[in-house]
């Protein structure tokens, strides 16, 4: 076990320097100069100057990499260029706020997507099986921006139950948990669960159809046990993987909240990644992708690690 | 038939009763990481006469398939080399291409060793062609091996691989390995997936073609009846080396090694009165990782003395005839206590 | 080569014969009686058609606006999907929209497909350190989300419709190549590949002939997968403000603009991501039909 944790951990050191090298690229390969966007139209090239200076822009690539990486590794990811403010407490505040509709819609997503994927592989070939099978492929398929869109009109706009979007009365600032904050969480959360839902019930559908056609199934039932023991015993089999799968596709929604986000104005990464792109504050484009990158790469090695203790076979991979 | 685009005929050399093949200290390791290694290939020598069939015995991971596949040349040697008829494989005179032209294999799974997608004429046609024969040329030049091999042009030439049986693909990879025009064919387990009835069928192919063409055969299986029934000669491997060489009925009579002689115990014999009074094979299974020292049959071998654990022993002339065996009880003065006398040997 | 004594004396006649219905005539026979695919097929070309002939379907110029019918209900004569929020055909701006949205969807994977393939194939195929420096490469780009990726890049690449093109194309090397690597690598220890090399042939030939027809077809219903994604991450592009500038229609960029009109007519703001829905979902289905129909694997 120990071997493959650090063989785990040998071979994800190199992907994150590679993920952090491109972050820092991010910046060099974008059209022209990261300064016009907070230099006056007129300012003179001392004025230029000075600024470059202060950034480090005038120093080699390398050095600057070498020294974005030092300062990145203390947590440090540099100055936002349009508010000024440092970029590492922007992303952490918008990180807190993703991670809250993230987990949540990781959540119903898995309990849905089990449940479908579920009935599916237990009940294979039935109608029940064709109508989640085609639920499966509608949440793989649906632009999910536009159904949340489809949520807010439903039921913002026609029946009026829940907010459209904000993240509360008093904004992210004054969250608190009770039902006025909540309900702002519910429309958001709902629509992103979507997407891992799909992909939670096909796993979950084949996990279960392998199961039933493994030799031991009609076993257990010849020796008497109950259908329950047989569910029972589905689950414990299937429940590695299917944590496996919830567990990245909550990285995939850490990166990939910015639409849904964008829809509901909900004040988390996405909605922070939006406004660096539009004010073209490149300092915080760039720390906010490799925070949420990391998220992402952190995650994938404790799924690996969480099922090489679940699963002795993982291990000899 | 006057037939443009041939593949020229390669003439013999050296003459007949010369070796067609000569490996000299063959050797292939595979690391495995962490400093193992596999000694999959371990200093092997040996020849191949023209015209014979040099068949290759041993339990299965004895390094005969990594033999092969190093005799053809899909893996590179690390150590030693090989003579193709006088001449250095690899070297100026004889281009690993050109010999590649001379040499061929068929491997076990008939379904593997063709290609899917292409039918079996062009699958046969396929060498010819890298070898510069027009494509016409070489598809006319299928037609006409598939018919020696057993196989109707008009009924399975357009078909493909999976439309075919087992044996009838394997005669297609006969084909495919003569199309070449080769003076030597490795066949690499070839007969062992086949149902028995159509082995013999294969085999007695195999025979066949070996008059016509005047081939010369490196028969690897792990099936010591089939080898007795095709071989001329036979090579006895365990564990990457060379533990017995021979002409094949001197050799299943009155074999000399004792690892021969579990082999050849553990074989099912159809007479009572033929076997053999050796113990069949006790002890750990091989391991090519961390092989021991000495001789390496020694922690399985019943007659194991002190002499077996140390000293590695080479292959030497014992008997009658051309037979070689690595054993320190047919070597005097080897100290094993039931090695020929000095005086005796003198 | 000194190999050939070719001389060209009469030409070769080779006998034709009957042909055994090759792979593809399989694959067509699986697919024709899979009702579902077969349905997907018809209106992702159906949609391709309308694409096509955009100019001659429409009832309408897709950018004459009319300040006095803005935000239409469907059905309003003249408006069969209604207008838009400056008074547009909503159905002729869906029509033309099909163009630039199956552009950007389709043509990032097939760039992908093809840049991947090339990566992909070669790691697989000459293995060892090329292998592990490529397939490393690849793995730092797939410890992005797509989405994430998309956004990174176009947002640092700027808006319009060629930065979202790479920006795309991008994002789908690293998995195209990732199943292409191992494909191939499966192929590669194949033994016909080995007996191939027997014969003398070179890695070249030997990728041609004996490769390439065992591992396209794996890859390229693998990329035909990534279209749905494709399409609904290009509109996505769009929606952000990251791709194509008004007053170009595109799905994307009208459901983008739209968006303060779900008060008003909330169906006809709504109507653009219909489209990239069931765009989404036929070419979902056509893929999952190839797929069982080239009896693909996973």
């Amino acid at each position: 076990m120990l071997t493959y944790l650090a063989k785990r951990i040998l071979y994800v050191l190199p992907v994150a320097f590679g993920v952090s090298l491109f972050c820092f690229l991010l910046v060099h390969i974008a059209p022209g100069d990261p300064l016009t966007s907070v230099l006056p139209p007129d300012a003179s090239q001392a004025m230029q100057d000075e600024l470059r200076r202060i950034y480090g822009f005038d120093r080699p690539l390398p050095v600057q990499f070498g020294l974005w990486l030092m300062k990145a590794l203390q947590g440090d990811l540099g100055t936002s260029i349009a508010t000024g403010r440092p970029v590492a407490a922007e992303v952490w505040r918008a990180v807190g706020n993703t991670l809250l509709i993230a987990i949540l819609a990781t959540i119903i997503g898995f309990l849905l997507g089990s449940f479908f994927g579920f009935v599916a592989g237990y009940f294979r070939g039935s109608w029940l099986d064709k109508m989640a099978s085609i639920v499966a492929v509608l949440g793989v398929s649906v632009p999910h921006y536009w159904l949340g869109m489809v949520m807010v009109i439903v039921f913002s706009v026609q029946l009026g139950w829940l907010p459209p979007g904000g993240a509360g009365p008093g904004g992210s600032a004054a969250w608190k948990w009770d039902w006025e904050h909540v309900s702002y969480m519910i429309l958001p959360a709902i629509t992103m669960s979507v997407i891992p839902m799909g992909i939670v019930a096909r796993t979950v559908r084949a996990l279960v159809a392998d199961i039933l056609n493994q030799e031991f199934v009609p076993a257990l039932r010849a020796k008497g046990l109950m259908d329950f023991g047989v569910f029972k015993h589905v689950v414990k089999n299937a429940a590695p993987t299917a944590l496996a799968v919830m567990g990245l596709q909550l990285g995939y929604l850490l990166g990939g909240s910015i639409l849904i986000e964008t829809v509901f104005s909900w004040p988390g990464t996405g909605f922070l990644l939006g406004n660096a792109i539009f004010q073209r504050d490149l300092p915080l484009l760039q720390g906010t992708i490799l925070v949420l990158a990391m998220f992402f790469v952190t995650l994938n090695v404790l799924v690996d690690i969480v099922q090489g203790l679940l699963d002795p076979r993982v291990r000899r991979r | 038939m006057a037939q443009e685009a041939q593949l020229p005929t390669t003439p013999d050399r050296g003459g007949a009763g010369t070796p067609l093949l000569q490996a000299k200290t063959l050797t292939k390791h595979f690391p495995l990481g962490g400093g193992a290694v596999v000694r999959a290939v371990d200093g092997v020598d040996f020849a191949v006469l023209k015209g014979e069939t040099l068949g290759v015995v041993g339990e299965s991971g004895c390094g005969k398939s990594t033999t092969a596949r190093v005799v053809m040349q899909l893996i590179p040697q690390d150590k030693g080399e090989m003579l193709f008829d006088g001449e250095i494989v690899g070297g100026r005179s004889l281009t690993l291409k050109e010999y590649r032209r001379q040499a061929q294999m068929v491997f076990q799974d008939s379904y593997a060793s063709l290609n899917p997608r292409l039918t079996i004429e062009d699958s046969v046609a396929f060498g010819p062609t890298v070898h510069g024969v027009s494509k016409p040329a070489a598809i006319l030049k299928a037609r006409e091996l598939l018919t020696k091999v057993g196989l109707d042009p008009a009924r399975f030439a357009a078909r493909y691989p999976h439309e075919l049986s087992g044996g009838q693909r394997q005669r297609v990879n006969i084909a495919r390995a003569l199309a070449l025009g080769p003076r030597l064919v490795i066949l690499d387990e070839a007969v062992s997936a086949l149902d028995k009835s159509v082995e013999a069928q294969v085999l007695n192919l195999l025979a066949d073609l070996r008059e016509e063409f005047g081939l010369t055969y490196i028969f690897i299986s792990h099936d010591l009846n089939v080898v007795r029934f095709i071989s001329d000669r036979v090579m006895v491997m365990y564990l990457g080396e060379v533990v017995e060489i021979g002409p094949v009925d001197e050799l299943y009579d009155d074999p000399r090694h004792p690892y021969t002689r579990a082999l050849l115990s553990a074989m099912p014999s159809m007479d009572p009165d033929n076997r053999t009074m050796e113990a069949p094979l006790a002890g750990d299974p091989p391991n090519p990782i961390n092989p021991p020292d000495g001789c390496r049959f020694h922690p399985r071998c019943p007659h194991a003395q002190t002499v077996c654990a140390k000293v590695k022993p080479v292959l030497a002339r014992t008997g009658e005839g051309a037979r070689e065996a690595a054993c320190h009880m047919e070597v005097a003065g080897s100290g094993h206590s039931r090695a020929p006398k000095l005086e005796e040997a003198a | 080569m000194s190999a050939i004594t070719s001389e060209t004396t009469p030409a070769i006649v080779v006998p034709p014969l009957a042909k055994s219905p090759g792979y593809w005539a399989g694959v067509w026979r699986r697919f024709k009686y899979d009702k579902v695919a077969v349905a997907a097929g018809i209106v992702v070309l159906l949609i391709i058609l309308m694409a096509v002939f955009a100019d001659y379907i429409a009832p309408a110029d897709p950018t004459r606006s009319s300040m006095l019918r803005r935000l239409r209900p469907i059905g309003t004569p003249g408006y069969p999907l209604g207008a838009d929020e400056l008074g547009r055909d909503m159905l002729s701006r869906l029509i033309h929209g099909a163009r630039l949205s199956l552009f950007m969807g389709v043509v990032p994977v097939f760039v992908a497909f093809f840049l991947g393939s090339i990566i992909g194939v070669s790691a697989g195929f000459f293995g060892g350190k090329f292998n592990t420096i490529t397939m490393r490469t690849v793995d730092v780009f797939y410890a992005f989300p797509s989405v994430l990726l998309a956004i990174a890049l176009s947002g640092a690449l700027g808006a319009g419709i060629t930065n979202s093109l790479i920006s795309l194309t991008i994002v789908f090397i690293p998995p195209i190549a990732r199943i292409a690597e191992s494909v191939t690598t499966q192929v590669r220890s194949m033994d016909y590949v080995e007996a191939a090399r027997a014969s003398g042939a070179g890695s070249g030939t030997i990728i041609r002939v004996h490769v390439l027809g065992n591992v396209l077809g794996p890859i390229f219903v693998y990329a035909t997968s990534l279209i749905s994604v494709s399409m609904i991450l290009a509109s996505g592009l769009s929606f952000l403000g990251l791709g194509t500038k008004p007053p170009t229609p595109e799905w994307g960029l009208m459901l983008n603009t739209l968006r303060t009109a779900i008060y008003v007519q909330p169906w006809v703001a709504a109507l653009p991501g219909v489209a990239i829905f069931i765009t989404s979902i036929s070419f979902n289905l056509l893929s999952d039909g190839l797929r069982s129909a080239m009896d693909v694997k996973g």
